[in-house]
C-alpha cells in the first residue's frame, strides 16, 4: 500500500524534470536548426549600434557618451582577471552602474551559449579570449563595432565582429637563483639537452601554445617527426604542472628552474610587485624566442540591453584601458611608444585551426606531456 | 540490545488498532491525505525531481548525438591503449585513500568518543580543519612541506638521514594527502556512529573474557557496519572522481589516473560531454551496486545495528589505562602532522609576498599586504555573506529533507524507498560541470524567475550534497530500534508527533554530523557554482578562483586562513548546540 503512495510523487517528479528538459538538452548545436525570428532587443540593439557606427570623431563620442548613460547600466561577461580595475575606472568616468560575471573563458562561454539559446538577454559585453570570442561569433551572437580606436590596433586584433585589447604572451621563464645569469635558455629546443632534466616545467593544457610552437617549427621547415621529438624531448626533461598560477608560485619557491609557457605578466608581476626571483629576459633584455601570442578581446552582443553603453566600455578598453593593461604588467593591442615586443620574433596561435578541429591537437599534446608514444 | 521479536511487533500493531478505534467523525475526512503522507510524499518528490534533472541531462548527453543512439563516448572515455594502466592507478589510489581514511577516522572517533584519551580538544580542530582548507591550498602546502626539492620536512630532516626522507610527487604521496583530507567525512559519520552505541555490550564481551581487540573486532566493529559501508562508498567514489590530488602530485611524475581522461575530454571546446558522462556511468555502476549492499546488509539483519533501544544506556568512557600517555602521543602527532602542518605553512604562507622557505630572508619580509588586499576586495563581504547563508540553508535543507527519507528507507522499506535510496546517491557521480549545465537549462526556461538569482546556487548545493546527508542520516536511523516508535505509538502519539519528538532527538548526532559536514564542503564547491552565480551573488569559492587565476597565490592563503578561522567559530556553536539536543554523555 504504503509503495503505491511513493511511486505517486516519484512518477510525478519524473515527468516533471522530463517535461523541463524537453528535446534534446545537450544537442551540440540546436541553433543552427530552427532560427527564431530577430528578438525585439536584437532589432532595439541594431539601431543603436548602426546609428553609432555610421558616426566619427568628437559627434560620435558625444552621442555615445549621451545614450550609455542613459541607459545607465551595462554587464559584462568575462574572463579577464583584471576586469576590476578597468570597472572601477570606467564607473568613475561614467554614470553607469557595472556589473560582472567572471569566470574562466571554458565556463563563460557555456553560460554564454546556454543563455542565448533560451533567448535571456543578460549581458551587453563579452570579453575573454581568442577561440571562445570566434565560438560566439560563429553562433552568431555578436555585432560587428566600428571605431577609429580599432583602425589603430595591431593588425592581429582585427578579428570578426570582435576586437583584440589586449595579448597573452607565452614565454619561457626561470628562476634566477636556479639559472646562473648567461646560463639562461634562448630558446624552446635548448630545453631538450639532457642537462635540464628534472628543471623543466610545462603545464598540462596550454595546448593553443604547442599548436602555434609546432607550426613555428614546420614553418622553420622541421618534419612533423623533428617537431614532436623536440617537444617529447623537453618533457622528457619536465615535470608537468597543473594550472600557471600553481606553476608560477612553485617556479618562485623554486620547485623547477624552468617554466616553457609561462605568461609573461605572471612572472613580471610575481617579480616586480612581490620581488620573486623569477624572469623572462636575461640581464641584455633578450627573452627566450620565439615568444608565442593570443589575443584576448572584446566584442558587442547582438541582443544588448544597452547598446550605448556596451560601445562606449569597448571604446574604453581601447583608449584609457590599455594604460591599465600596461600597469598589470599586459602587453596592449594598441602600439605604444615603448612596444615591450617589438623587434622579438613573435608567433600567434592559430586560432581558426583550433576552432575547427582542436581533437587532433589536444590529442597529440596530451600524448607529447604524458612522454607516450604519440599517435595520429 | 533490541529485545522487540515478529511477534512482539504485531501485537504492538495490534494494540495501536485496538486502542484507537476510529471515531465516527472521522470517517468522513478519510479522504484527506494524513500528515505522514503529504511530508513522505513531498520528500520522495524532492529527492527525485533533484536527482533527476541532472541524471536525464547526464543520460542524454551520453546515450544522444545529432544522429540518434550513440556509443561513442565510451569509446573515447575507455578506448585508450593505457585505460589499463589508468584505471589500475585510480583503483589504487581510491583503494589507499579509502583505508587511510577509514583507519584513522573511525580510530580517531573511537578514541574520542569510547575513552577517556586525553587532548580531546584538539580532536575537534583535527576533524575539521583539514575539511576546511580548500583541496588546492591543502595540496600545495603539502608540496611545501614534503616535496624532494623545496620541502621544509626535507630540508629538516635530511642532514640527520642524509637524504630526502619524503617525496610527495608519489601514488603514496597522493594517497597521503587525499586519505588525510577526506578523513573528517569518516570522522564525522563515525563519531555519531560510536556515540549511539551502548557500551554495555562492549563490557559484555570484555567480561566474558575477550580482549579489548577481540572486543573491538567481534564487538564494536560489526555494530558499526552501516557507518563504515557509507564511509567507504563515498571516499571510494569521491577519490575516483578527484583530479585535484592526482592532478598537482600525480602529473609531475607521469601518474596518470582516469579521471585525467575526463580532465582532457572537458577542457577543450566544445566539451565532450558523452566522454564525461561514459566516465559518470561507470562510476553510476558502481555507486548502484554499493548502495545495493548496504541496503541489503541493513535489510538482513536490521536489528544487528539498532543499539538505541527502549533500555537505558548511559555512553561511559573506556579506561585506556597505561596505554594513555601513548595514545595521548599519537594524538598529538596525528594533529601536528594533517592539522598543524599544513595550517603553519598557510598561515606563513599568507605573510609572504611568495612562497619561499623559511629563512632569515624570507621572515624579514613578512607583510600583512595580503590580508589588507583581501579586505580591499569589494565582493570579500557579500561573498562571506552569501557563502555562510547559503552553507546554512542547504546543510539544514538537506538534513530535514534527508532525516525523512532516511525514516523512509530503512523502516518503510517499501519497493519505491529502494528506488529513492538510490536516487539520492546519483548526484555523487555527476560531474559538476553537468550539474550545473543541467541546472541553468531547466531554469532558464522555467517561468519561476530562480535563474539568475542566489535560489538557483541552493538547488545546486542541495543536489550534490543530498548523497552525504542521506549517508549520515541512514547510517543513525539504523541505530534506533523501532520499539521506541512503536512505544510512542502505542502510547497514542501520531507519526508526526513520534518523528518530531522520538526520532528526531535521537537522530540528533548524525544530523548534526552531516549538517557540519555540508556546511564546511558547501564553502568549497565551485564546478557548478561557477557557471550559475550571478553578479551580486559571489560565493567565496568565486573569490578563491579570482585569486587563483589573478596568480595571487598568497593572498589565497590568507583567504584560507580566514575561511579556517569562521568555519570553526561557526562548527562550535552548533556543537554547542546540538549538545543540549538528543543523547547526553
Amino acid at each position: 500500500m504504503r509503495h503505491r503512495r511513493l511511486l505517486l510523487p516519484l512518477l510525478t517528479a519524473c515527468v516533471l524534470s522530463l517535461a523541463a528538459c524537453g528535446g534534446s538538452p545537450t544537442g551540440s548545436d540546436s541553433s543552427s536548426g530552427d532560427k527564431p525570428a530577430v528578438s525585439k532587443e536584437e532589432r532595439q540593439a541594431k539601431k543603436v549600434f548602426d546609428q553609432l557606427n555610421g558616426l566619427t570623431g568628437q559627434e560620435r563620442t558625444d552621442k555615445l557618451v549621451e545614450l550609455a548613460e542613459a541607459e545607465g547600466e551595462l554587464a559584462i561577461y568575462t574572463s579577464n582577471s583584471d576586469i576590476y580595475d578597468l570597472v572601477d575606472v570606467f564607473e568613475d568616468t561614467y554614470d553607469i552602474d557595472v556589473s560582472v560575471y567572471r569566470a574562466g573563458s571554458e565556463s563563460v562561454i557555456q553560460r554564454v551559449l546556454q543563455e542565448q539559446k533560451a533567448n535571456y538577454f543578460a549581458h551587453d559585453v563579452l570579453e575573454t579570449n581568442a577561440l571562445e570570442l570566434n565560438v560566439a561569433n560563429k553562433e552568431g551572437f555578436l555585432y560587428e563595432y566600428k571605431s577609429e580606436f580599432r583602425d589603430a590596433a595591431r593588425p592581429e586584433a582585427l578579428a570578426d565582429n570582435w576586437t583584440g585589447t589586449r595579448f597573452n604572451v607565452f614565454v619561457i621563464g626561470w628562476n634566477t637563483k636556479l639559472v646562473k645569469p648567461g646560463e639562461e635558455p634562448k630558446s624552446f629546443e635548448e630545453l631538450a639537452d639532457p642537462k635540464w632534466a628534472g628543471k623543466v616545467s610545462m603545464e598540462v593544457s596550454d595546448v593553443d601554445w604547442f599548436t602555434a610552437l609546432y607550426d613555428y617549427y614546420l614553418a622553420q621547415g622541421k618534419t612533423k617527426e623533428e617537431a614532436r621529438d623536440i617537444f617529447a624531448r623537453v618533457a622528457a626533461n619536465s615535470k608537468i604542472a597543473k594550472g600557471h598560477t600553481t606553476q608560477g608560485e612553485l617556479l618562485s619557491a623554486g620547485q623547477f628552474a624552468v617554466t616553457v609557457s609561462s605568461y609573461s605578466h605572471t612572472i613580471d608581476k610575481a617579480a616586480n610587485e612581490d620581488g620573486a626571483p623569477v624572469a623572462w629576459r636575461d640581464a641584455s633584455g633578450e627573452p627566450a624566442q620565439p615568444l608565442v601570442l593570443r589575443p584576448n578581446g572584446v566584442a558587442l552582443m547582438k541582443n544588448a540591453k544597452n547598446p550605448a553603453a556596451a560601445t562606449l566600455f569597448v571604446d574604453f578598453e581601447l583608449t584609457e584601458g590599455q594604460g591599465i593593461f600596461e600597469d598589470a604588467f599586459r602587453i596592449g593591442s594598441l602600439p605604444t611608444d615603448e612596444d615591450p615586443i617589438e623587434g622579438l620574433e613573435v608567433v600567434a596561435v592559430p586560432e581558426k585551426k583550433l576552432l575547427e578541429n582542436p581533437k587532433p591537437w589536444d590529442e597529440l599534446y596530451a600524448e607529447i606531456v604524458q612522454g607516450g608514444e604519440t599517435v595520429e | 540490545m533490541a529485545t522487540t521479536t515478529d511477534r512482539g511487533m504485531s501485537r504492538a500493531g495490534s494494540v495501536v488498532a485496538g486502542a484507537r478505534p476510529p471515531a465516527p467523525r472521522r470517517r468522513g475526512r478519510r479522504w484527506l491525505p494524513t500528515p505522514q503522507l503529504l511530508i513522505t510524499g513531498a520528500v520522495a518528490a524532492v529527492i527525485a525531481y533533484l536527482a533527476l534533472v541532472p541524471l536525464y541531462y547526464l543520460l542524454w548527453g551520453t546515450f544522444f548525438d545529432d544522429n540518434g543512439l550513440t556509443f561513442g563516448g565510451f569509446e573515447r572515455a575507455y578506448g585508450n591503449n593505457r585505460i589499463g594502466e589508468l584505471v589500475g592507478n585510480s583503483l589504487w589510489f581510491a583503494v589507499g585513500a579509502a583505508v587511510l581514511s577509514l583507519t584513522v577516522g573511525t580510530s580517531l572517533a573511537y578514541l574520542n568518543v569510547r575513552t577517556d584519551v586525553p587532548f580531546k580538544a584538539v580532536f575537534f580542530a583535527a576533524s575539521i580543519v583539514p575539511l576546511i582548507i580548500p583541496g588546492i591550498l591543502y595540496t600545495i602546502s603539502w608540496i611545501f612541506l614534503a616535496s624532494p626539492e623545496i620541502g621544509v620536512l626535507n630540508a629538516a630532516l635530511s642532514p640527520i638521514v642524509g637524504t630526502a626522507p619524503f617525496d610527495i610527487f608519489t601514488i603514496w604521496g597522493m594517497i597521503w594527502v587525499e586519505g588525510l583530507h577526506s578523513s573528517p567525512i569518516v570522522f564525522l559519520l563515525m563519531v555519531a556512529a560510536f556515540r549511539a552505541m551502548d557500551p554495555s555490550l562492549e563490557e559484555s564481551a570484555l567480561m566474558s573474557g575477550a580482549s579489548r581487540l577481540q572486543t573491538i573486532r567481534k564487538v564494536t566493529l560489526p555494530l558499526v557496519r552501516p557507518g563504515l559501508l557509507a564511509a567507504v562508498l563515498i571516499i571510494l567514489i569521491t577519490s575516483i572522481e578527484s583530479f585535484e590530488v592526482p592532478a598537482l602530485l600525480g602529473l609531475q611524475n607521469g601518474i596518470y589516473v582516469f579521471t585525467s581522461r575526463i580532465y582532457f575530454v572537458l577542457r577543450s571546446y566544445p566539451p565532450d560531454l558523452a566522454a564525461a558522462g561514459a566516465l559518470a556511468v561507470g562510476l553510476l555502476l558502481i555507486a548502484v551496486i554499493g548502495v545495493g549492499i548496504s541496503r541489503l546488509l541493513a535489510g538482513k539483519g536490521s536489528k544487528t545495528f539498532q543499539t538505541i533501544t527502549g533500555k537505558g544506556f548511559r555512553p561511559r568512557p573506556m579506561d585506556l589505562g597505561r596505554w594513555k600517555p601513548v595514545v595521548g602521543f599519537g594524538i598529538l602527532l596525528y594533529f601536528f602532522v594533517t592539522v598543524l602542518a599544513p595550517l603553519a605553512v598557510l598561515l606563513y604562507t599568507s605573510f609572504l609576498p611568495f612562497y619561499q622557505a623559511p629563512s632569515a630572508e624570507a621572515f624579514s619580509s613578512l607583510t600583512l599586504e595580503n590580508y589588507r588586499d583581501l579586505f580591499k576586495l569589494d565582493q570579500a563581504v557579500t561573498a562571506m555573506k552569501n557563502s555562510l547563508i547559503l552553507g546554512v540553508s542547504t546543510a539544514t535543507g538537506v538534513m530535514a529533507v534527508m532525516s525523512v527519507a532516511a525514516w523512509m528507507v530503512v523502516r518503510a522499506r517499501t519497493r519505491g524507498t529502494g528506488v529513492l535510496e538510490q536516487l539520492s546517491f546519483v548526484p555523487l557521480v555527476i560531474p559538476g560541470l553537468v550539474l550545473g549545465l543541467s541546472l541553468s537549462f531547466v531554469y532558464l526556461r522555467s517561468p519561476i524567475p530562480i535563474y539568475g538569482t542566489i535560489f538557483i546556487l541552493l538547488i545546486a548545493y542541495c543536489t550534490k550534497y543530498m548523497p552525504y546527508g542521506m549517508r549520515y542520516a541512514t547510517t543513525s536511523m539504523t541505530q534506533i530500534s523501532n520499539e521506541l516508535e512503536e512505544s510512542a505509538l502505542v502510547s497514542g502519539a501520531s507519526w508526526w508527533q513520534t518523528f518530531r519528538r522520538v526520532l528526531l532527538p535521537l537522530l540528533t548526532p548524525g544530523i548534526l554530523a552531516g549538517w557540519v559536514y555540508i556546511l564546511v564542503v558547501s564553502f568549497r564547491e565551485l564546478s557548478s557554482s561557477i557557471l550559475l552565480y550571478s553578479p551580486g551573488n559571489e560565493v567565496l569559492s568565486i573569490l578563491i578562483f579570482e585569486q587563483y587565476e589573478n596568480g595571487q597565490f598568497t593572498v589565497l592563503a590568507a583567504l584560507g586562513v580566514i575561511m579556517v578561522m569562521t568555519l570553526v567559530v561557526l562548527v562550535s556553536v552548533a556543537y554547542k548546540v546540538g549538545a543540549k539536543v538528543g543523547l547526553r554523555q
